[in-house]
């Protein structure tokens, strides 16, 4: 809401600067977002009356007036030619300024005659949009006299977020409500008296309701002589400072008082009504209408219509209808000022998804009681500015509901803000608010809430008014006595466990937005998923299944970006659908891409499956985890580099190179690699308590052993029978060579491990380790065809 | 040997040994001196012999004076060698030197997301202080996230945040973490003391400071006689440990449905200390909204409105980040760039 701050003052006479204003309205909780100096750019624009307009030389468009300043005349080159002889209008001679330009006027030479500056149209000074002419002033004022000043158009404008509870801040009436209260300076309310004809409305004009809960009251007013003309330029300045569009006297005068009390109004061209009468009706359904903005307009049964005697001429609360549109040549004017149930009006805005100054006020909620003044306001500035002649009485329907009574006790108020209030410094409160009270007892105080209140419904809305207007820094600091150790559960700890083990293992987190693709569902395994119905971007409709088509698509962009070794991840929800409903569980993905080894101390190198299992490894060993690898998982996985992740033929994830057409359709050059894990089942897997075992007393033997084995046969097999196989007495084990090609035959590898034999009671003699070493080697013989190389076994193996 | 010749030979050996140790360029070298003025052919090793021979009143002197002559020698031979050892290890560490200038080898380092980093400190401020973590769904039914929080079907704070919804009846995409306010109370007693962390959506415009999903902080406190005041009290607490002793906090009137009196906390600028700068403009930075938990809502949930007072607050995660760390674009949280990632490697 634009609250000009002259506008305020005339309600609310205060000293206070626009700057004070913002603050103080601020901590009342009406938030000046913004304060607009509209004006800000005027200056030197003085009042000209126009001597002579002639045509210019040598152009058919322009014209060169000569206009008197009260210093002397001067000739200006104007594009247009509304002004005559002995108009007044504004000269913008050189050296003064207008908001449209950055830079002050001069005197130029328009195809070879100078022109003195120039004449101002209404938008060129900020009164109006209008541009389709120079702005003609009425007369009165001297030439020479400043234009800003004359007309206040220097005026600074809050600009005030209004919350939803506080309707009646949509007013300037209601801002200067509240800064009375905040100030103590009395309001002044506008003006409502109206001199009534003697021709009674009674009979000129029927009404009929025929829905009171969606219209409880409706009160028309009826004006003749209506004559078509501008509203005073201030007023004019004012409606735009405020955001609407100057149109006519008559019209202006709704606008103005809709926005100084809050109250919309809509002027009806009498003689079009047929009866002349208003009935308030629901819509037949699929009847249709042309509104204000040249729309048919098509409705059903819950929307509320306002109709003559035979057709629909308006949008109960939304906008009027072109059948009784009011024109150049309207003298008779129906005027409604009407109460609308807000939440008809919030369905019939979002229906015809038509949101205009009338229905923004409605379905927030209108003061009941405002009905009557507003439409008296109106008529009273119809008066001055159209000359118009008010039909004596209203014609009306209905009335305001009955004013709500609620109790304070002011011991609840000092339980709920902290500190002690009394029934006087309540008392005090609710007068600078202006709500009528009484006290009850020692503790509780009455108050009568007026319509335009409709936040005010129970004790603690009164509490609320209390804290607010004294101010909410009397409120002291004070911790509250809590008796439980504060804690995290199980499953977000774990979380937390899983990212800083991520990170350990070298990746960066990322946070990614959970809408995904068509094609991610389907990357991500094609889970049935839960579809957005109003989606953000209409190709991203579905919540996601799986993290890691978002990581890719994270990495894709850091790969543009030109990032050299991109490691990323990501642990969050992902949501699937079950029976019908969603289910929300936790999971982590990441993928690792471009140079996994760089610089000039190694050689460099891309990522591979093996830094994907690393991370894995690190993870999984992090988290205290023990786990196996198992048959590939399937897209978007490359069949031959990739694993799924067991415990106890659990599945806890997955990890692999990424499909090659699934990196190109991320647009990846070379391997990515990447991986997936179940958050929830690494949970169930996972342990925190280690028990420790002693470290070795006596040394290892340490013997390598070299075994060749069919191409096929993994090593992870090779080496859980080796482990197996040496019992007790196999320590350790670290495969350190894999050797293909001469001198082996085709289609055979060599492993080799270097292993430690330990005993935990004594030191192995050499005899030991031998024979151990040849039980191992024709187990592995005997159960995978592997066959020990060089000289190990035997007597003679010490190296 | 006469004792005359025997004190004049050990005489001339010291100063000869000394020369002749002093000159040895290289460790043979001085093996060969050492042999020279130290072994069993040496001049002294010829006096040692002689000195059976010599008369008794002088032998007990030159065999003193013999004994000197060697240990004098094996020091001077042994500080020489000690001399040409420690420079012949200068030597071969300084062929042995590098650039260490070059990069280090390094392994691979990874980083918290600093949203991560953000809500597991207020998570660990809250804890400290006594409240528990919570969390509930982010797929919400209208019940939990609408309802029972005082906003009915047709309230005009629907509109403050257009929400997305999901194909399965009645339900959403919560817009904010006050929905497990209500999970809470609807599965407890109280004292309730909680803090629920959470991604919440709305259908938004996304940008430089608004997310259409984004991420809250909601805490709950309901017991008896709880009061403004200590909602007043808890948030400057938390302000002083996330943003340094000097902050303080501010409250103005605002307006959500589920709390009265509710309001807007901003803190004092830390960077400024509240005079105004570019960060904060003017000397205010606005954090989050709060207030005391509308009756309405304890009544929603089973509570005794009359019997149990609390207050509630919810803190965007995205906005305490952007305050802390200086960031000036909410969307660099979600675009997952590294060269932004990687500045929050060791940062708290």
């Amino acid at each position: 809401m634009k609250i000009p701050v002259s506008w305020l003052r005339e309600l609310c006479p205060t000293d206070l600067s626009a700057e004070d204003l913002a603050e103080l309205l601020t901590h009342k909780g009406a938030e000046v977002e913004a304060i607009e100096r509209p004006g800000a750019g005027l200056a030197g624009v003085i009042v000209a009356r126009v001597v002579e307009v002639r045509d210019h030389p040598n152009s058919d468009n322009l014209c060169v007036a000569r206009v008197q300043t009260g210093s002397g005349e001067q000739e200006v080159v104007v594009g247009v030619r509304n002004m005559g002889p002995g108009d007044l209008v504004p000269l913008a001679p050189p050296g003064s300024r207008i908001p449209l330009l950055a830079e002050p006027l001069g005197a130029r030479e328009i195809r070879g005659v100078v022109s003195n500056g120039m004449l101002c149209a209404p938008d060129e000074l900020g009164i109006s949009p209008s541009h389709e002419g120079i702005l003609v002033l009425p007369s009165g004022p001297e030439p020479g006299t400043d234009v800003a000043t004359l007309y206040g158009l220097g005026d600074a404008v809050l600009d005030i977020e209004v919350t939803p509870n506080r309707p009646d801040f949509l007013s300037v009436l209601g801002i200067a409500r509240e800064v009375s209260a905040a100030t103590g300076t009395p309001l002044v309310p506008p003006d409502v008296g109206v001199d009534e004809a003697d021709e009674p409305a009674d009979g000129v004009a029927t009404l009929e309701v025929h829905d009171l809960e969606r219209c409880p009251r409706y009160v028309a007013r009826l004006l003749r002589g209506v004559r078509h003309t501008s509203s005073p330029i201030p007023v004019q300045a004012r409606l735009t400072a405020a955001g609407m569009r100057p149109i006519s006297a008559a019209v202006d005068a709704t606008n103005y008082a809709m926005l100084e009390i809050g109250q919309p109004l809509h002027p009806f061209d009498l003689p079009l009504l047929k009866g002349p009468g208003i009935v308030v009706r629901r819509a037949l359904d699929g009847e249709a209408m042309m509104t204000l903005d040249d729309l048919e307009r098509t409705f059903t049964t819950d929307d509320l219509l306002i109709c003559d005697l035979e057709r629909p001429v308006g949008v109960a609360g939304v906008m009027g209808g072109e059948l009784a549109e009011i024109s150049e040549i309207t003298t008779d004017v129906l005027l409604e000022a009407a109460s609308f149930q807000r939440e008809g009006i919030q369905r019939t805005r979002r229906r015809l998804g038509l949101s205009t100054e009338a229905s923004m006020r409605f379905e927030r909620g209108v003061d009941p009681e405002a009905a009557p003044v507003g439409a008296d306001r109106a008529c009273r500035l119809m008066t001055e500015w159209c000359g118009a002649r008010v039909l004596r009485g209203r014609i009306e329907v209905g009335g305001a509901p009955d004013r709500r009574r609620i109790r304070m006790r002011t011991s609840r108020a000092a339980a709920v803000i902290g500190y002690p209030v009394s029934v006087s410094e309540a008392a005090d409160v609710f007068d600078r608010l202006g709500l009528a009270h009484e006290a009850e007892d020692g503790d509780t105080i009455r108050v009568e809430i007026p319509g335009y209140r409709v936040d005010l419904e129970r004790e603690v809305d009164l509490i609320e008014e209390v804290v607010r207007v004294q101010g909410y820094e009397r409120v002291g600091s004070t911790l509250p006595a809590i008796r439980q150790p504060g804690g995290v559960p199980d499953r977000y700890a774990f979380a937390g466990r899983v990212r800083r083990a991520m990170v350990g293992a070298g990746l960066r987190e990322i946070r990614q937005v959970p809408f995904v693709s068509d094609r991610d569902l389907a990357l991500a395994g094609g889970a049935p998923a839960v579809r957005v119905s109003n989606p953000l971007q209409a190709d991203e409709g579905w919540l996601r299944t799986g993290l890691l088509p978002g990581v890719l698509a994270a990495v894709k962009r850091n790969s543009y970006r030109h990032v050299r070794s991109i490691a990323l991840f990501e642990a969050g929800t992902v949501f699937g659908l079950v029976d019908g409903a969603a289910r929300e569980s936790l999971a982590a993905a990441f993928a690792v891409s471009g140079l996994a080894e760089a610089g000039w101390a190694q050689p460099q190198r891309g990522v591979d499956v093996f830094d994907a299992k690393g991370v894995v490894q690190a993870v999984l060993s992090e988290l205290g985890i023990d786990w196996s690898t198992g048959p590939p998982p399937g897209p978007p996985f490359h069949p031959g580099r990739s694993a799924s992740i067991l415990a106890d033929g659990e599945r806890l994830g997955a990890f692999g190179e990424v499909h090659p057409k699934v990196a190109a359709a991320f647009d990846l050059g070379g391997r990515v690699a990447a991986g997936e894990l179940d958050v929830e089942a690494l949970q169930r897997r996972s342990s925190s308590i280690t028990v420790v075992r002693e470290p070795p007393r006596f040394p290892p033997v340490r013997r390598d052993l070299a075994f060749t084995v069919d191409a096929a046969t993994p090593a992870g097999a090779v080496r859980d029978a080796l482990v197996e196989a040496g019992g007790d007495l196999v320590d350790a084990c670290l495969l350190f060579d894999v050797h293909v090609g001469p001198p082996l035959p085709a289609d055979t590898k060599s492993l080799a491990f270097s292993v430690d034999f330990r005993a935990g009671d004594r030191t192995l003699t050499d005899g030991e380790v031998t024979e151990a070493v040849n039980a191992l080697a024709d187990r592995l013989e005997r159960d995978l065809g592997a066959t020990l190389r060089s000289s190990e076994r035997g007597g003679s193996a010490r190296r | 040997m006469e004792p005359i010749d025997a004190r004049r030979i050990l005489e001339e050996e010291r100063a000869r040994g000394r020369e002749l140790v002093g000159a040895a360029a290289s460790l043979e070298a001085l093996e060969d001196a050492k042999v020279a003025v130290l072994g069993r052919k040496s001049r002294v090793a010829e006096v040692q012999r002689s000195l059976a021979t010599l008369p008794n009143e002088d032998r007990r002197e030159i065999g003193r004076l013999t004994n000197e002559t060697f240990a004098e020698l094996r020091e001077v031979v042994e500080r020489r060698r000690q001399e040409l050892e420690s420079g012949s290890d200068a030597a071969l560490l300084e062929a042995d030197a590098v650039d260490v200038t070059l990069p280090g080898r390094r392994p691979r380092t990874g980083s918290l997301h600093p949203l991560t980093l953000v809500e597991d400190r207020i998570v660990e401020i809250f804890t400290r202080l006594g409240y528990r973590v919570v969390e509930g769904p982010e797929i919400e039914d209208d019940w939990h996230n609408f309802e029972a929080l005082n906003i009915p079907p047709d309230h005009p704070a629907r509109t403050m945040k257009d929400s997305l919804y999901v194909d399965i009846p009645g339900m959403l995409l919560r817009t904010e973490t006050s929905a497990v306010q209500v999970r809470t109370m609807e599965s407890q007693d109280p004292p309730v003391f909680v803090v629920a962390p959470g991604r919440t959506y709305r259908r938004e415009a996304v940008d430089a400071t608004h997310l259409s999903v984004f991420h809250q902080v909601e805490g709950l406190a309901v017991d008896e006689g709880i009061s403004f005041a200590d909602l007043k009290g808890t948030l400057e607490a938390f302000a002083r440990e996330m943003f340094g002793e000097r902050v303080r906090v501010r409250l103005n009137p605002d307006y959500f449905p589920f709390v009265e009196p509710g309001c807007q906390v901003a803190v004092s600028c830390f960077l400024c200390d509240g005079a105004g700068c570019r960060v904060c403009g003017n000397g205010w930075l606005e954090l989050l909204g709060a207030g005391m938990v509308h009756p309405k809502v304890l009544e929603n949930c089973g509570y005794d409105s009359e019997r149990y007072t609390g207050f509630a607050f919810g803190m965007g995660i995205e906005r305490v980040a952007m305050v802390r760390y200086g960031v000036n674009d909410m969307r660099l949280f979600v675009e997952g760039d590294a060269r932004f990632l990687e500045q929050f490697e060791g940062a708290a």
